[in-house]
């Protein structure tokens, strides 16, 4: 073994060559390129590193897949509580009722009408404005993925007309503007995994 | 068209960054498509960290039910899979704490590669051979390892983890952390014979 301790002849160290791996950072840079000693010793570690790697490959093959019932068991395990986020008041039909529902309701209803939209997806949406207000202006913003090759605007539009209706209906809130964010352009799915025709294609 | 229910795998497409922000207000399917996407990765790491194959699935489940209470937390919705692994790296080093007192850790690391073991060839068998030996052989040193090192190993070489994180997850100072790192790899690679 030609390292029988952890400093070289040239005087750096191997731990120095260890933090260069995991920084790049070195005292004497012009060093390391030079000195057959440091280049054996990153090489060597590098390796290790490298064969680290694999292992973690295998570690998560042999972790089996999400869709497995280990993680099913996990997540029926968790029973992840609900965020009901603030109470908006909601009248009633009767002047004694005190009715309430909560922001977190209403995301999900934005969620699910963004979602039924072809080809898109919500992200996270917000409610600005003092909802526990009744009649106080509130806008809504969302953020919206749309699979390439759909008409971003279009989706746009539709997103905000159909949420209109949608909010009138099922809240009292006061909405004032409906503003849709597009962050992402998702990847179309393989058309040779899927049985039914894409959204855009006419019969 | 647009009455139909979402495809039952609609959110599998969706980044990470979006799903978080969907989970943060509360929507439990964007949470779990993000679990079920980075279960696997977290369920290696929490193994090779507490030994025990029954112990990290009780980590990976600490781990999500942290990461739900905390997701709306989370500055950079994007690096979801690093936060998860950070997550899953804390309670692992709890749970060993906490076991520490009860059970012998070097008769549990028996525990995960035997139960690990017999699973299905890769289909290059010559090369997967020389490979898996090899493999095999990183195992065996890094079991003998000390503990304190093959934690500091883990958390850079599986989770990817900066020297600060580390430091903050297992208690001791970024300088102890480059130590104990440098003197895992320097052993490793004896143990591996990888000096020439």
């Amino acid at each position: 073994m030609s390292t029988p301790n952890d400093t070289l002849d040239c005087g750096h160290t191997l731990a120095e060559l260890s933090t260069y791996l995991d920084t790049g950072e070195f005292a004497d840079p012009g060093h390391l390129n030079q000195c057959p000693e440091c280049q054996a010793g990153l090489a060597a570690l590098g390796s290790i590193s490298a064969l680290g790697t694999d292992l973690r490959d295998a570690d998560i093959a042999a972790a089996g897949s999400g869709t497995d019932d280990w993680m099913q068991s996990i997540l029926d395990n968790l029973r992840l509580e609900l965020r009901p986020g603030r109470s908006i008041p909601v009248r009633g039909g009767h002047a004694d009722d005190i009715l309430s529902e909560t922001e977190g309701a209403i995301s999900a209803v934005i969620r699910s009408v963004a979602d039924a939209l072809p080809g898109t997806a919500a992200g996270k949406c917000r409610l600005h404005g003092d909802v526990g207000t009744p009649g106080a202006p509130v806008t809504v913003s969302v953020d919206l993925a749309v699979v390439y090759g759909h008409p971003l605007e279009q989706r746009a539009a539709e997103l905000r007309s159909q949420l209109a209706e949608t909010l009138s209906q099922q809240t009292e809130l006061n909405i004032t503007s409906i503003d849709v964010t597009i962050t992402d352009i998702l990847a179309p799915p393989p058309s040779a995994d899927r049985t039914r025709t894409t959204p855009e294609e006419k019969p | 068209m647009t009455g139909s229910p979402p495809a039952p795998h609609h959110l599998d497409a969706v980044p990470d960054a979006l799903l978080a922000g969907r989970a943060a207000d509360g929507d439990t399917a964007a949470f779990e498509t993000l679990a079920r996407r980075h279960g696997p990765v977290m369920r290696a790491a929490a193994r090779r960290l507490t030994g025990s194959l029954a112990d990290a699935d009780d980590v990976v489940q600490e781990a999500l039910m942290q990461a739900w209470r905390q997701i709306d937390t989370l500055r950079e919705p994007g690096a979801v899979r690093g936060w998860l692994l950070r997550i899953t790296g804390s309670r692992s080093i709890d749970h060993l704490r906490r076991r520490r007192f009860h059970t012998d850790v070097d008769s549990v690391e028996e525990t995960l590669d035997a139960g690990m073991a017999g699973r299905p060839a890769s289909p290059d068998p010559e090369s997967s051979a020389v490979s898996g030996s090899r493999i095999e052989a990183l195992k065996r040193a890094l079991a003998a390892l000390p503990e304190e090192q093959r934690r500091c190993w883990v958390l850079k070489e599986f989770n990817d983890q900066s020297y600060e994180d580390i430091a903050q997850t297992l208690n001791i100072s970024t300088a102890s952390v480059r130590g104990r790192l440098a003197r895992a790899r320097v052993t490793l690679a004896r143990e591996m014979e990888e000096w020439r």
